[in-house]
């Protein structure tokens, strides 16, 4: 593995900036497209004559062009212990399905079962008794104020604390495992098509040992017929996080654009290359102005952005990015792998991160 | 019928005799249950003496049925508590020997609590869970009772008696008791009924009534072993669970509690839906029940379920998985898919992503029933790498959905149902692509050239069999082929395939002049089949098949260096190859006529 560190001074970003005509393909005029291509999913396009599913659900879109980051002081709609319980964690993303029959109202109920079948699990053959705390103590929080739209369901938090059999009464159970269903910015069409007893959260954000994942999405299947698959990001979406990233430094400072690439030579390289926020900013505001009216920003856009960043790094390294995968975007707001694992540094920009991801989740819902 | 009543106990004669006369008669021919009765009744009250309590339980063989009252007082004086531990036992083992004969259970069930309470004797406690397994309902599970068998548990350790006990539990309040039961630990009861097995058999042989089964636990408890092997595929269908929130007040019943198709059916609008719809697909009965499930939310969970489980499978690794896999995952979809009545979204994009990469061979028969059962694409294109026979069996398949959608059409059109003359175009338009195809690639083989030929025998007859104006000829790469085909098998057919066209063509052209319908057929279409027929004469009676201008002219000097003499008569009917042996045969039988 090489490393590459470049850090760019301004009159040096400026000096290839002015040269770059050819090499970087500017629209000449602003592209407004606000109609979004469809990306039809569905494999079969006319409706089956014979047989419909019921609810067959409508077909999902992958936006081309979507609103810049928003500033939002978060903490106005969500409880700041709420927030903070998100923040500055790691976490591991999946999908699950619509859950049937979730009630926000049951959430005591649903932590004394889950709690009851972690302990069960954990001793094979042993009945446990539902509501009788021991072991393990799970707590269901309802995180109100991250939906966005009226379609979206709250998110709700879940927590597991071990109790060992022997500690003393004054120890603090120690948080070993914490996940979060949640659903921003959902596709409104899609969230409507459901019948009225199911409730959509499709982004699982799970932090902690892998036993326990697998048992709480055991439960959760078990208890609301949901299915769980892991969410990997595709290079789509780390493009659109480094340009709507990169477009937020003026109003907050993103202190670096990292981002990693993995280059398919034997044996692989991996390339993780640096840009100073500053000089990243002043690429993206050359191609989307800051002034513009136009709110929304266009797919192309982004990918002049990081055609930009990828022919700068030609200049100096004679190495095509393009040939090989972006794999990790990271600024102060947070870093996202294509894994499927992000960490959100900053909360003010919380919603847009969860709506690229919530997207992301339901174009994996299976037709 | 020997009754006692009042007799001394110790050293009585006639008691000592007529025990004996009823224990011949009992082991011969099985006890009235009047006499039970009253013989349980002087048995458990110890009135006749300890040693011949157990004596007379030893004996006590039914000839029909055994009335619940004998039970429960026997129960009542199990609860006076004078009995010796070994008589106690005998009895409980004795009323499971006999459970399945006793006429009402009801009055049993109202004294759960009694028999409950008998669970913390340790020696008794097999056959009290055994027996209460046997009683339990739903509403006898109360959170006192489960923490009593918790208490017991946690003292006697994790007993397969106890544990069975406490998934029945489970199942019914899923929401007051939960365990985990991996197929390594020990469920099910102890044997009860040694002491009486041969004597039961022998009265119930004897008297020809049902013979009894042994009490086994249908309920399947144990769960698939997953929890050591990691999770290697997505394909396995989930174990039938109760919902924990499901709504009380109801009577409803779980599909793990019907042990026949019988009570199936009986209880049948009475059904509570599992937990996971998925589980549904791992049983039998359960199969069969979902067919009977109107609720749309319930179809929606399903097809999330089977749309996940594919989608995680990416198609490729499918041809990798050990053979349970098949058998345990897909048989039971494909049979449930084929079998049911509706058909699921899922499905169909499942199938579109197989077929793609199949290789023609596995589970050939279930994918080609499914084929048949659901609307095909036309982007389904041929991969040179399709084994022949999957290309045969594919147009027969075709052919009987046609013959299906057809039979569908006349059947509904007349109600004015929807019409899905584009859908039959398509498909015909692609089999014949298909088969086309197919054809060159296979030199034309005669098996392929048979099933297409059927297949345009259903095509053909369209318009007089299934009373859809539809007529489409068959392609230049199925005519031609049959035409000129070796076999006379597949030349006949062609030939009543091109009559059976004129005959739709001319009724329908007559009914068209006639104004009597509101349908039209292309002038296309008739110089298409004009063509056809021409061709046909041509080669067949002119002696003249390779016609400037037609659609298979070809190079005089291309033929020229074949060196067949006098080419252009090659197809007709007398030089015909695949006639060859109808024009041998005749010659012998002329020459036979003549040499007599």
């Amino acid at each position: 593995q090489i490393f590459f560190l470049l850090f760019f001074w301004l009159g040096v970003f400026l000096f290839i900036m002015e040269g770059r005509g050819s090499a970087v393909n500017t629209p000449a005029s602003r592209p407004l497209t606000r109609r979004s291509k469809s990306y039809g999913r569905s494999c079969v396009e006319a409706p089956s004559y014979f047989w419909q599913t019921p609810g067959h659900l409508t077909v999902l879109k992958v936006p081309t062009s979507r609103g810049a980051a928003k500033s939002q002081l978060i903490t106005n709609k969500v409880d700041p212990e709420h927030i903070a319980l998100l923040v500055k964690n790691e976490w591991k993303l999946s999908y699950v399905t619509p859950l049937h029959h979730f009630r926000h109202t049951q959430l005591k109920s649903y932590s004394r079962h889950l709690a009851a079948f972690i302990a069960a699990e954990k001793q094979q053959g042993v009945a446990v008794e539902v509501g009788l705390e021991a072991g393990f103590k799970v707590t269901f929080t309802a995180v109100l104020g991250l939906a966005e739209t009226d379609e979206d369901a709250e998110t709700v938090f879940i927590q597991i604390q071990s109790k060992p059999a022997f500690a003393a009464a004054a120890d603090a159970p120690k948080v070993v495992w914490r996940g979060w269903l949640t659903c921003v910015n959902g596709d409104p069409e899609y969230l409507r098509s459901l019948p009225s007893d199911f409730v959509s959260l499709p982004l699982f954000c799970t932090s902690g040992s892998e036993s326990l994942t697998t048992l709480v999405k055991t439960w959760l299947e078990r208890a609301f017929d949901c299915n769980f698959g892991s969410l990997a990001l595709n290079s789509t979406t780390l493009n659109w996080l480094a340009a709507l990233w990169t477009g937020c430094h003026p109003t907050c400072n993103i202190r670096h654009l990292k981002l990693a690439w993995s280059l398919p030579t034997q044996p692989p390289l991996d390339v993780s290359y640096t840009v100073n926020p500053q000089d990243a900013w002043e690429l993206w505001n050359s191609i989307h102005p800051e002034e513009s009216t136009d709110d929304k920003i266009d797919i192309k856009e982004v990918q002049s952005f990081i055609n930009g960043l990828e022919t700068h790094f030609f200049r100096h390294f004679k190495i095509y990015l393009s040939a090989g995968t972006l794999v990790k975007v990271s600024t102060a707001l947070g870093s996202a792998h294509l894994d499927g694992k992000i960490k959100i540094g900053n909360s003010d920009y919380i919603t847009t991160l969860l709506t690229l991801l919530t997207e992301s989740a339901l174009l994996k819902m299976p037709t | 019928d020997t009754v006692e009543a009042g007799t001394v106990v110790r050293g009585n004669d006639e008691l000592e005799r007529n025990m004996v006369r009823v224990e011949t008669v009992a082991l011969s021919k099985g006890l009235p249950p009047e006499v039970i009765t009253v013989l349980l009744d002087l048995a458990l009250s110890l009135n006749a003496g300890t040693a011949n309590c157990t004596r007379v339980l030893k004996f006590l063989i039914p000839a029909t049925v055994v009335p619940q009252e004998a039970i429960v007082k026997g129960v009542s004086w199990l609860c006076v508590g004078k009995m010796p531990m070994n008589a106690q036992v005998l009895f409980v083992r004795w009323v499971l020997t006999v459970f399945d004969l006793i006429d009402c259970k009801d009055d049993l069930r109202s004294i759960y609590g009694f028999i409950f309470s008998f669970v913390t004797e340790e020696n008794l406690c097999p056959f009290i869970c055994h027996l209460l397994y046997l009683l339990t309902m739903r509403e006898h599970v109360h959170p006192y009772r489960v923490r009593k068998l918790l208490d017991i548990q946690a003292k006697m350790g994790r007993q397969p008696f106890l544990t069975q006990l406490l998934a029945l539990y489970k199942v019914f309040r899923p929401d007051l008791v939960t365990l985990s039961l991996p197929s390594r630990v020990r469920t099910g009861f102890k044997n009860h009924n040694s002491t009486w097995k041969v004597a039961l058999s022998a009265v119930q042989r004897k008297n020809k009534g049902a013979v009894l089964v042994d009490q086994s636990l249908s309920l399947d408890v144990k769960e698939k072993p997953s929890s050591r092997k990691r999770k290697l595929h997505h394909l396995a269908i989930p174990p039938l669970t109760s919902a924990f929130d499901s709504n009380s007040s109801k009577k409803v019943l779980r599909l793990q509690e019907l042990r026949s198709f019988k009570e199936l059916l009986e209880n049948i609008h009475n059904i509570e839906l599992p937990a996971q719809m998925g589980s549904l697909l791992g049983s039998a009965l359960a199969l069969h029940y979902l067919d009977c499930v109107q609720d749309e939310s319930a179809f929606l969970r399903l097809n999330f379920w089977l749309g996940h489980s594919l989608q995680e499978e990416t198609c490729g690794s499918l041809f990798h998985k050990p053979q349970d896999v098949y058998q345990s995952f897909f048989l039971p979809w494909f049979v449930f898919v084929h079998c049911s009545q509706e058909g699921f979204s899922s499905t169909e994009s499942f199938l579109y992503k197989f077929l793609s990469v199949w290789d023609g061979c596995l589970l050939r028969p279930q994918i080609l029933d499914l084929l048949s059962d659901i609307p095909l694409m036309p982007s389904f294109s041929v991969e040179s790498r399709i084994c022949f026979f999957f290309l045969c069996s594919v147009i027969e398949c075709l052919n009987s959905m046609l013959v299906k959608w057809l039979t569908w059409h006349s059947v509904s059109a007349s109600e004015g149902g929807l019409d899905i003359s584009l859908n039959i175009m398509e498909l015909v338009r692609f089999v014949g692509l298909l088969a086309s195809e197919g054809l060159r690639l296979e030199s034309c083989h005669v098996l392929l050239l048979n099933q297409t030929l059927a297949f345009y025998e259903t095509v053909c007859d369209m318009f007089l069999k299934f009373s859809l104006p539809l007529i489409i000829m068959p392609p230049a790469g199925v005519f031609y082929p049959a035409l000129f085909a070796t076999d006379s098998v597949s030349v006949d057919r062609l030939g009543y395939i091109m009559y059976r066209y004129r005959k739709n063509l001319t009724l329908a052209k007559k009914q068209e002049q006639q104004r009597e319908q509101t349908f039209h057929i292309s002038r296309n279409t008739y110089k298409e089949f004009n063509r056809n027929l021409q061709a046909m004469v041509n080669s067949m009676w002119n002696s003249w098949w390779c016609v400037p201008g037609s659609e298979i002219e070809i190079d005089k000097d291309l033929i020229a260096l074949s060196k067949v003499a006098e080419p252009w008569c090659r197809f007709d009917l007398i030089h015909h190859p695949a006639l060859f042996s109808y024009a041998i045969e005749f010659h012998q039988r002329v020459s036979e006529i003549f040499s007599h």
